[in-house]
């Protein structure tokens, strides 16, 4: 039976593969001169909007955020596929977004603080 | 009324700053070959160009579609004490014209500068936006 997702919950699944993602950033920059090493990218908002398309809700427990490594971008001569400037954007956009989410969850908390003391 | 891509901006500006990247490497293979008379075929260097290309119609991110073989002449230097003259004393050098390379080096900087300002100001707008959330 499909259960509605708390805002809560969809707040902090967004969280977790955000910070994935930084995890992966910070491995492909750290790996921008190895030879053979092949960038590394987490596949969570696509998997969400597919599950949601479905039932209209979700089991975050079974969408958990994937590392995977795409196939089809350009490889330097060593094999290396790690692009400074794409990290970069990458980092701007994934730092817009984990403000969007800290500062949902805040008022999100204060919501819930005022339900529950009143004032 | 559509709806914006957020990121749409940022991944067109990522684009720029990749492509005069690539440009910028490319001029600097010209610059550093300027002399080299022999590039593997028994011909001297010949200069390369990046041609650049827009994605798709309409709103778009660029691409380095190719990195072209400039066809024009070699430059010939008169210089009969070189191991590699032909009968006549010259020797064929690179098509690679430095003030024009250094031109290009110029522009590419430029391009590339103004697609990082692009990048940081538009995540300025979206952290202005976002303080609306404190």
């Amino acid at each position: 039976m499909a259960e509605t997702n708390s805002v809560l919950e969809l707040l902090e699944g967004g969280i977790r593969a955000e910070s994935l993602r930084q995890k992966a950033i910070a491995s492909n920059i750290a790996n921008l001169q190895t030879p053979g090493y092949r960038r590394i990218d987490v596949k969570f908002q696509e998997l969400l909007a597919k599950a949601l398309d479905r039932s209209g809700a979700v089991d975050l427990e079974e969408i958990k955020p994937q590392i995977h490594r795409p196939k089809q971008t350009p490889v330097k001569s060593n094999g290396n596929d790690v692009n400074l400037e794409a990290e970069v954007g990458e980092m701007v956009k994934n730092a817009l977004l984990h403000k969007v989410y800290i500062r949902l969850l805040n008022r999100k908390y204060s919501q819930i603080e005022l339900a529950i003391s009143g004032k | 009324m559509d709806v914006n891509d957020v990121f749409g901006t940022i991944d067109i500006a990522v684009s720029g700053m990749r492509a005069q990247g690539k440009n910028m490497e490319v001029i600097s293979s010209n610059v550093a070959n300027v002399r080299s008379t022999d590039a593997g075929k028994g011909e001297p260097y010949r200069r390369l160009e990046a041609v650049l290309k827009a994605e798709t119609d309409g709103i778009s991110s660029v691409t380095v579609a190719d990195i072209a073989k400039d066809m024009g002449n070699f430059n010939s230097i008169y210089d009969p004490g070189n191991p590699q003259a032909d009968e006549n004393g010259y020797v064929a050098m690179p098509n690679v014209n430095l003030p024009i390379e250094i031109m290009n080096l110029n522009i590419a900087t430029r391009t590339y500068q103004a697609n990082v300002a692009i990048l940081k100001r538009y995540q300025q707008m979206v952290e202005t936006t976002l303080e609306l959330l404190r």
